[in-house]
């Protein structure tokens, strides 16, 4: 016996040293975000550069909690299968403490069960439809690891639409007679009945819409029953759709009027060049541009454009945010256990680069004065780019289509 | 309506040149090629990369490009088909390699976003007041042009006759002295440039996209079972029917449902002529 109790006691104490250095080097082990994303795309590799340009400043400054942070990609592409398969991977495979991405609405909502599953935070940065988080409204407890930060909820965006179309588009430039064209997607279909409703509402008639198959190269028919329809204004929402080919068919077809509205495609820097200045005259909605819209909107555009060569895209600022407010979260829980950590996200009113970000009950981030809002940014001489509402924020006015009279 | 008949025949025109060099190697060298599509996304990329890239003159880009294609037509036959010429499973299998292949690397050389063919003609033509794009245009007198070429070198020139003699049966043709082989280098050089030229004059209008080769694919194959297999004037009225009918649904119907023009015209004829419109009935 008294052989056995100092065996013991060792064994004990062993077991305890191990145990105190595993902890140890779990402490130490880097936060892990995982980026599902379309790595394929621009909106994918704006997604990754940004976070990666905020991971790499956070980690300058110390990290979070002591610990570094790091970054593990998986490929979701447009496809749900895929998308499916890149979430069980981080989480499965990789462990990894909190998700970031997102990108296509239906590959979100598909994912969405496989997220809640693993127990593990997932911060949206480019799926808009407002079914993905309206989940968290319907069973809390399954998918409070569900938060948005961008882009605006589809129901959001038509909103502000419809305030753009009154003000710029009846008011400034006179034009009451409004058709919608887009594709027909999960969100644009949530999308366009608010679109009416809202356009009716405010006086004025909408003479045709069609949504069409993402996969459609071949707009001229839809051109003409447009034209066929007395219509004065084209609203178009595009997102997956073949906006390249939109734009020149578009050109080529000389239709009479002026259009705008949701075009991820021609949110991309180069869009315009790209179709040869086929797109001077298209309004398209966007979430950032280099402008001061906060104080940290200009150094960021700045760095980002330093680093990439390229201006960035929607995700990009969603993606940025999204490291700086997880990290702030982790730090104010203390550590990154899931549902302390969704506590202090809940109580977040962060200053992005784009707006504030404050959540609502649903984990959808709101708009209004100071927040995230819609800029309507129009093409114009030469490829260049200005914003022509809000008014507040405005760099130019609104011009027609070169060949609209 | 003017609009809708030239949209149509532009249409059409664009579905003949894909056809018409699918069913030519198969008339001829009995080669279902699945690498048909390929052919034409490639004549976009070329033509694409050449002038963006490059800044090579857009008529010396669409004529080196059309060179390339035809080219790298001659080389898969010669490298990958003839090996395999025995059994029409491998080379089913073969040809279905390349497509995918190329698809693959058109992804990872240019990504999956669409590029800009630029076009030949950036302005609109007037017809009767009625506002049309040039470039489409173009692209049906082009594929008229070399349409009316083909069948000119197929009927007047010898090596023409050397074409059809080895389509109507190839082992008299080699008794003759016909070089089958070089005769089926040949023939897939043309399909493939005519294929090719397809995507240089298209492109400008539609979509150049890695997977751009399946639309073209499908398309090609549909018509070329309505027209029948092996049958260029057969493939000719079928590209018009298909060509006029997608137009008239898009235009009058709805454009979401041209899609499915291809497939009815495809079940209708194997029901109805299964040997296609002017193709030969099998043991006739």
């Amino acid at each position: 016996m008294r052989r056995i109790v100092p065996l013991l006691t060792s064994v004990v104490f062993a077991g305890a040293l191990a145990m105190s250095f595993q902890a140890k080097a779990a402490s130490n082990k880097p936060i892990l975000i995982g980026l599902d994303t379309p790595i394929q795309h621009q909106v994918g590799k704006d997604t990754v550069a940004a976070v990666k340009m905020a991971v790499e400043e956070i980690n300058a400054k110390g990290g979070v909690l002591g610990r570094k942070l790091a970054y593990v990609v998986a490929d979701e592409g447009v496809d749900p299968q895929l998308g499916v398969s890149a979430i069980n991977k981080l989480t499965s495979d990789d462990h990894v403490n909190v998700l970031i991405g997102g990108y296509s609405s239906g590959v979100t909502l598909a994912e969405e069960p496989h997220i809640a599953q693993s127990k593990t935070i997932w911060i949206g940065v480019g799926s808009a439809s407002p079914n993905i988080t309206a989940l968290v409204g319907k069973d809390y407890d399954k998918y409070k690891y569900i938060f948005r930060v961008n882009p605006l909820n589809s129901a959001l965006q038509a909103a502000q639409i419809v305030d753009f179309a009154k003000n710029v588009v009846k008011d400034q430039l006179g034009r009451d007679k409004v058709a919608i064209l887009g594709e027909s997607a999960i969100w644009v279909r949530g999308l366009v009945p608010v679109l009416v409703k809202g356009l009716e509402a405010n006086g004025m008639k909408v003479t045709y819409q069609q949504l069409f198959d993402e996969s459609m190269n071949d707009f001229t028919p839809l051109f003409a029953r447009v034209k066929d329809s007395g219509a004065k204004y084209l609203l178009v929402i595009l997102s997956h759709a073949n906006s390249d080919v939109f734009v020149k068919q578009l050109y080529e077809a000389r239709l009479p009027m002026p259009y705008g509205g949701i075009d991820v495609k021609s949110m991309t820097p180069n869009f315009c060049s790209r179709v040869n200045g086929a797109a001077v005259g298209e309004t398209t909605v966007n979430f950032i541009t280099r402008a001061p819209i906060t104080p940290k909107t200009i150094p960021f555009w700045d760095k980002f454009v330093k680093e990439n060569g390229r201006a960035p895209v929607y995700t990009a600022p969603g993606a940025y945010n999204s490291v700086y407010l997880y990290a702030w979260a982790v730090e104010k829980a203390g550590t990154t256990d899931a549902d302390p950590v969704i506590k202090q996200l809940e109580k977040a009113d962060y200053l992005g680069v784009g707006g504030k970000i404050k959540f609502n009950k649903v984990h959808d981030d709101i708009d209004g004065p100071g927040y995230q809002n819609l800029l309507f940014v129009q093409w114009q001489k030469d490829c260049t780019r200005q914003v022509v509402w809000p008014k507040e924020l405005a760099t130019g006015k609104i011009m027609l289509p070169p060949w609209v009279k | 309506m003017l609009t809708v008949l030239i949209y149509g025949a532009v249409t059409s025109a664009i579905l003949a040149m894909l056809a018409v060099g699918f069913t030519l190697i198969f008339g001829v060298a009995r080669i279902l090629n699945l690498a048909h599509g390929a052919f034409y996304a490639l004549g976009a990329y070329c033509t694409y990369s050449l002038t963006a890239t490059y800044k090579v003159p857009l008529i010396v880009a669409a004529l080196a490009s059309v060179a390339l294609v035809a080219l790298f037509g001659m080389a898969m036959e010669r490298v990958l088909v003839r090996p395999q010429r025995q059994s029409s499973l491998a080379v089913l299998m073969i040809t279905l390699m390349v497509a995918l292949t190329v698809e693959q690397v058109l992804f990872v050389v240019f990504g999956s976003q669409s590029k800009n063919v630029p076009a030949f003609i950036n302005f609109p033509v007037y017809l009767h007041g009625v506002s049309l794009d040039g470039q489409r245009l173009l692209a049906l007198a082009v594929a008229v042009c070399l349409i009316g070429a083909l069948w000119l070198f197929i009927q007047r020139t010898r090596l023409g006759s050397a074409i059809l003699a080895i389509s109507q049966d190839p082992e008299a043709a080699q008794y003759m002295g016909i070089p089958a082989n070089r005769i089926f280098s040949l023939v897939m050089g043309l399909s493939a440039a005519l294929a090719g030229a397809a995507g240089v004059i298209a492109g400008p209008f539609l979509s150049v996209r890695p997977t751009m080769d399946q639309t073209a694919m499908i398309t090609a194959f549909s018509v070329v079972i309505v027209g029948g297999l092996g049958s260029i004037p057969g493939s000719i009225l079928a590209a018009l029917i298909i060509g006029y009918s997608e137009t008239f649904v898009a235009f009058y119907l709805n454009p979401e449902w041209t899609g499915t023009v291809s497939l009815v015209a495809i079940l209708l004829t194997l029901v109805l002529r299964p040997a296609g419109l002017m193709g030969r009935a099998v043991g006739a």
